[in-house]
């Protein structure tokens, strides 16, 4: 009968016990290779911006306030955690954590943000890969002819924040 | 007296209303997840319900689109204070993958305010309940801003062909754009 | 009417009024964590519905809809009839009031609850609210006649209106006669349709038309609503015990009463169950099982006026 069928329906779910996880009063680790937020590490980071171009979410931003300087901003928003950057990062500086608690109340609190040092090159004076601290302190100085293409060694590329692009204002 | 009696008996009782404003429904089948028996939300009160009017917290997913902006905003207008927005996935933060779409206004907080985010895609149902506790205080979050890293030490040595001294631009020079400026493509 | 029974009279309905309030939430909130275990969670605590309640008071009141006075009409009317039905059934002890009023007036308190939860739907007049007041009159249609004769048949086999001689249970103290065995079992059918739930909560179909009458309901309104619909399980429990199960009730007072919340808690529990194991009908479906039981229960009216 349709009734006893039922009844050993709830049967079975109640003589399953309770599979509730209990977790947030305990921790629940994800598998192992679960793709979280990612980590910059600005220790071994050479600005080239792979990371940036590479992102689908447009979510690295890369501003060179001067030649020698070059901020790399990751604002969490947007992050699919999809992992392009990790991947396409030559120095590996970049690892995806499987931090997935992410809850917050201000967006501020997911940005991630590198200020990093782009040696010039002493005969061109365009930037390469920067020097290791150590590097850093045999530094001398650098070449003072080509001044005809002064403007391509000195034309440092601050992101202008230009006006914002107008949305369209939807009437509520 | 009754408003404090509320507010203290939110963190037992809280209602839930669902609101996808455009999006893939990966968040959804997450949000779906979190009221099944494994990840169980009733335990804390939390219950699914079908009107604003009745709800407590409005977990907005996917990115407020130009079609279906009024919808939300009339379904955030539908719920009686107080109120919580809840905005779950990568759309609802920040716009998700599509930010630059043409349908695409931006992130859900262009049409509502949000008062907490949870960023994923989809963010696990175990991070979209972390979320919903850390929206009723129960726990408390686990993100905090990073110290920003700073690679060269100041002053550092710069290229000026005539041997001027160079002004060395501030450690947090930065003109970028404001990440609380609405915009969606950033 | 002296003093002192009267003074007794309305001590008991307090006493009554103070027991169903009480309890009805409790009863959710168990019928809540039965339906969790059934589906192998672990539910909410068992105050659970007292917290929810508690919260709902302090919400603000959007006075949405068409008619705000008529929804505030109804939100008292639903409370305040399944109270006032609360003091005419007995709820482990004899009912207080009972000297009060009769079979009728019982059926009109229990109509007047249906009608306030459609008043509700059409006073806040949104299509969702609408589709839910139609469902609802549908099922009070072949419903409401079923409990009439429920009651009739036990005003017949007591050969007297008065409540205090259909609900002790004395038509039923010798043995059940057929027209009485025959509204048992469609009254234990029924029953899931007098209180709302699964497989009979087409009204109320939630992912269907958003709750129905009870849309644009919000802050203390729908704390009322919430807590009438729990009364009114409670109400009804009783009622189906003292017409068809009072065996217990001659027992001694604490016995009596345990013996009579436990009957109903047994019948809650019942409820909840099938509602957690079944699939919701749609309305047409539903009524047509209605009036399958209809027609059984008109079966058994003729049976008990030819004294069967």
């Amino acid at each position: 009968m349709a009734l006893l069928s039922k009844l050993k329906e709830a049967w079975i779910g109640v003589s399953a016990g309770v599979v509730t996880l209990p977790y947030p009063l305990a921790p629940h680790p994800p598998a192992p290779g679960f793709r979280g937020r990612p980590i910059f590490d600005a220790t071994k980071c050479i600005g080239c911006g792979g990371c940036a171009s590479n992102c689908p979410a447009r979510e690295i931003l890369i501003f060179d306030p001067c030649q020698e300087l070059r901020v790399i901003r990751y604002l969490g928003r947007r992050c699919t955690s999809c992992g392009r950057c990790a991947e396409v990062c030559p120095e590996k500086a970049i690892t995806m954590s499987d931090a997935f608690e992410l809850a917050t109340n201000d967006v501020a609190d997911l940005e991630q943000r590198l200020t990093l040092f782009m040696g010039s090159c002493q005969r061109c004076g365009r930037c390469f890969t920067s020097p290791s601290p150590l590097e850093a302190l045999k530094l001398a100085g650098y070449r003072l002819d080509d001044l005809e293409n002064g403007r391509w060694i000195f034309g440092s590329r601050a992101a202008a924040p230009g006006p914002s692009k107008p949305d369209v204002e939807i009437e509520l | 007296m009754l408003k404090a009696l509320c507010r203290r008996m939110m963190t037992k009782s809280c209602w839930v209303y669902h609101a996808n404003s455009g999006g893939c429904n990966g968040c959804d089948i997450e949000v779906l997840n979190v009221l099944t028996p494994y990840y169980d939300a009733e335990r804390f009160g939390v219950k699914l319900v079908a009107s604003p009017r009745h709800a407590d917290a409005m977990l907005c997913q996917g990115p407020a689109l130009r079609s279906t902006a009024q919808a939300l905003r009339r379904a955030y207008e539908a719920m009686p204070a107080p109120k919580v927005v809840i905005a779950i996935g990568s759309c609802a933060t920040g716009g998700g993958q599509w930010f630059d779409s043409y349908s695409v206004m931006g992130p859900v907080d262009k049409v509502v305010p949000v008062d907490f985010w949870v960023p994923g895609c989809p963010p696990r149902p175990e991070a979209i309940l972390h979320g919903v506790a850390v929206a009723l205080g129960i726990l408390g979050k686990k993100v905090a801003p990073r110290p920003p890293q700073v690679q060269p030490s100041f002053p550092f040595p710069r290229y000026q062909p005539d041997g001027t001294p160079a002004t060395d631009p501030q450690p947090n020079a930065d003109p970028g754009p404001d990440p609380s400026r609405r915009n969606g493509t950033g | 009417m002296s003093a002192e029974s009267l003074a007794l009279a309305l001590g008991g309905a307090l006493g009554n009024l103070v027991l169903a309030l009480a309890l009805a939430p409790l009863f959710q909130g168990v019928q809540r964590r039965l339906t969790a275990r059934v589906q192998s969670r672990r539910g909410p605590p068992l105050l659970q519905p007292y917290f929810d309640l508690l919260k709902l008071l302090g919400k603000e009141d959007l006075e949405s809809g068409e008619a705000p006075a008529v929804q505030r009409l109804a939100a008292y009317l639903s409370l305040a009839t399944v109270l006032a039905t609360a003091c005419l059934v007995p709820l482990g002890f004899p009912a207080p009031l009972s000297m009060g009023g009769d079979v009728i007036l019982l059926l009109y308190l229990l109509l007047l609850s249906g009608v306030c939860t459609l008043l509700a739907g059409a006073a806040a007049g949104s299509t969702y609210s609408w589709v839910g007041v139609s469902r609802e009159m549908m099922t009070m249609m072949t419903l409401e006649p079923i409990l009439a004769v429920a009651l009739g048949v036990g005003a017949l086999h007591a050969r007297s209106l008065r409540l205090e001689a259909v609900l002790c249970g004395s038509p039923y103290d010798a043995a059940l006669p057929i027209s009485g065995a025959l509204m048992l079992g469609v009254m234990l059918f029924a029953f899931q349709a007098y209180a709302g739930r699964a497989p009979f909560d087409v009204a109320e179909a939630e992912t269907e038309i958003m709750d129905g009458p009870l849309t644009e309901y919000s802050g203390q309104k729908l704390a009322l609503f919430r807590l009438a619909q729990m009364v009114k399980l409670v109400v009804y429990a009783g009622l189906f015990v003292a017409l068809f199960v009072p065996w217990g009730s001659g027992l001694p007072q604490p016995l009596a009463f345990v013996a009579f919340w436990a009957k109903a808690l047994v019948l809650v529990v019942g409820v909840a169950l099938v509602a957690a194991t079944h699939a919701r009908f749609r309305v047409d479906q539903a009524v047509r099982r209605y009036s399958v039981l209809l027609a059984f229960s008109l079966g058994a009216i003729v049976l008990a006026a030819l004294g069967r």
